[in-house]
């Protein structure tokens, strides 16, 4: 299991909006899971709890064999174990394709090899012509794809998404959707894939539905 | 890629404000190598009047506040000269004369058989024997476009030029060397002198004639054998070393918020792209790294500019007037201190827009517009 959650709650604005209201998930290594529910529903936040951005206010959360309610160095785990990948590419824009996919890698194994590793992740996702291009000369789909290689710079064990595709035309999310699906069936890459689109969370094995902070169906 | 070229790249994103920000604290910077330059050339001309030719120390009237303003009798040239271990000892009479465009002519009056203990030496020419001679250093030879047999008129009246001389202290070159007597009669200053230039003799014990000088006439007398005692008599020096630093210190403020400015701007700016570095797994101390090293590069940047821009504004001014007055004297020292004021004004001034930068919600810094 490489996922592991309990009970797990999380309010803001000192307890007047509860995001997460007692959640329990376990999710296998491997796995392709999307969690799906309406805007507000506490996605997003149980989302940032698996990659350690954000601390639960209670429950239990282990994520990659570490207890993330006891864990102190949360920016290393993120560097090792995580790779999120957002709606919006926020790439970098003076940096080059190159450097953007390289940027994750100052804080892990490939450190010493960055350039290497980096042209590497841009030859699998067929971006390798443009490493040297500006995010600003790249289409949608290509700046995600630049995104996607990001993600996987330190070779993580878990792929987070969060609406990976919410601004793109449907044909290149199709096409983004299935290297996520080839990534995970191929090297064997844990995604948790958050969306409000059915068709979207339709492409995972698993579907997890969450509204109002509960998880109500998968 | 390396960090330190990560680091380079972010100032130059937005480059007019970057500009701007290395102009502001340039301009600190110039200020300080200026007046550093110009101290240190005040320092080292004082220094070279005091030790005038042969003299082993120069007599100046106490609690003066500067050589141009010390007034002393005439006959303590002799009192001095009957102190045991005196050889020689000269009395001059310190001047400034408007001559054509130069309003900062100085002319020094000096007994024309005693010209041997001032330390100048005749080029050309020869030396004054009477009142009507004069003689004119080599810079103010050539500023005022004159030469041996040539006429330099002072308050009216005509002196003949006899000879030109170089002396090393600038004022003393763009300056001239009359009779003393002629001098206190132009000045209206019968009897009285300047300074009083003293030569010991061979083997003398120098601290115990100052000591004596100093016990007898003390109340009217004071000696000076290097610009630390004169700084004692003479605040003219400290109050412009005090405002040096005044204003250096001025520079270290304003150059400091225009960098914290630049740099708040600049953090504000990508609040989302530093919750993205947080998210890939940056610690803080990276973070806290990069914004530092940005603010410094704006620094350092600033302070080869500012050190350019204040050598070139000396050489500036050099060349409009103020060539006789100052020599410009440049130290490792000044450039030292312009540098460390800038990674001072760097770090300092980048310090609190890096913290903040490390304080940012990940969470709320990526769902920043």
């Amino acid at each position: 299991m490489i996922i592991d959650i309990k009970n797990l709650k999380k309010a803001f604005d000192n307890g007047k909006i509860v995001a997460l209201d007692g959640v329990n998930l376990q999710v296998d290594e491997g796995e392709f899971i999307s969690i799906m529910g309406p805007s507000g529903s506490g996605k997003s936040t149980l989302l940032n709890m698996i990659g350690a951005l954000d601390r639960p206010d209670s429950g239990m959360i282990k994520v990659a064999g570490r207890d993330l309610m006891k864990e102190k160095n949360l920016s290393s785990f993120r560097a090792r174990e995580i790779g999120f990948i957002f709606q919006l590419h926020n790439l970098i824009p003076n940096l080059t394709v190159l450097e953007n996919v390289e940027i994750p890698m100052f804080e892990g194994p490939y450190k010493d090899n960055m350039d290497e590793r980096a042209m590497e992740l841009l030859e699998y996702l067929g971006l390798a012509d443009k490493a040297d291009r500006k995010p600003s000369e790249l289409s949608g789909g290509e700046r995600q794809r630049v995104a996607i290689a990001r993600a996987l710079a330190n070779d993580p064990s878990i792929i987070l998404a969060d609406e990976p595709t919410g601004s793109l035309d449907s044909k290149t999310e199709k096409r983004i959707l299935e290297k996520l699906k080839e990534l995970n069936r191929e090297h064997d890459v844990t995604i948790v894939l958050v969306t409000h689109d059915p068709r979207v969370a339709s492409m995972a094995s698993r579907i997890i539905k969450i509204l109002d902070g509960k998880i109500v169906g998968g | 890629m390396k960090f330190s070229q990560l680091i380079l790249k972010n100032p130059f994103r937005n480059k007019i404000r970057s500009v701007l920000a290395i102009i502001g604290i340039a301009i600190g910077i110039a200020t300080i190598v200026a007046l550093g330059v110009i101290t240190e050339g005040l320092k080292e001309s004082t220094q070279e009047t005091l030790r005038a030719g042969g003299a082993d120390f120069t007599i100046l009237e106490s609690n003066t506040s500067g050589m141009l303003q010390s007034t002393i009798n005439e006959d303590y040239v002799d009192k001095v000269d009957n102190i045991s271990g005196v050889k020689e000892s000269v009395g001059v009479l310190t001047s400034v004369q408007p001559i054509k465009d130069n309003p900062y002519f100085i002319v020094i009056g000096i007994d024309p058989s005693r010209i041997g203990l001032s330390q100048i030496k005749i080029k050309s020419g020869r030396s004054i024997k009477t009142p009507d001679e004069i003689i004119i250093g080599k810079v103010a030879a050539e500023r005022l476009n004159k030469t041996i047999g040539d006429k330099i008129s002072i308050k009216g009246e005509n002196y003949k030029i006899v000879g030109i001389f170089e002396s090393g202290n600038i004022q003393e070159d763009s300056g001239a060397f009359m009779s003393l007597k002629r001098l206190q009669e132009i000045e209206g200053k019968k009897g009285k002198v300047s300074m009083i230039y003293v030569k010991a003799e061979k083997n003398a014990n120098i601290e115990k004639i100052r000591e004596q000088i100093e016990k007898k006439y003390g109340e009217n007398l004071t000696t000076i054998a290097s610009l630390e005692d004169l700084q004692s008599a003479n605040q003219g020096i400290k109050t412009v070393d005090a405002a040096s630093w005044a204003i250096s210190l001025l520079a270290i403020i304003i150059g400091g918020i225009g960098v914290v400015n630049t740099m708040i701007m600049s953090v504000f700016e990508r609040t989302r792209e530093i919750g993205v570095l947080k998210a890939v797994g940056w610690k803080n101390r990276r973070i806290l790294t990069m914004i530092l090293g940005e603010s410094l590069i704006l620094t350092l940047i600033a302070a080869i500019v500012g050190s350019l821009m204040g050598v070139a504004a000396i050489q500036i001014l050099m060349h409009i007037n103020m060539g006789g007055f100052i020599k410009p004297v440049y130290t490792p020292e000044i450039f030292l201190k312009a540098f460390t004021v800038a990674i001072f004004v760097g770090i300092l001034g980048g310090f609190y827009p890096a913290y903040r930068a490390t304080r940012l919600e990940a969470t709320e810094a990526l769902r920043y517009e």
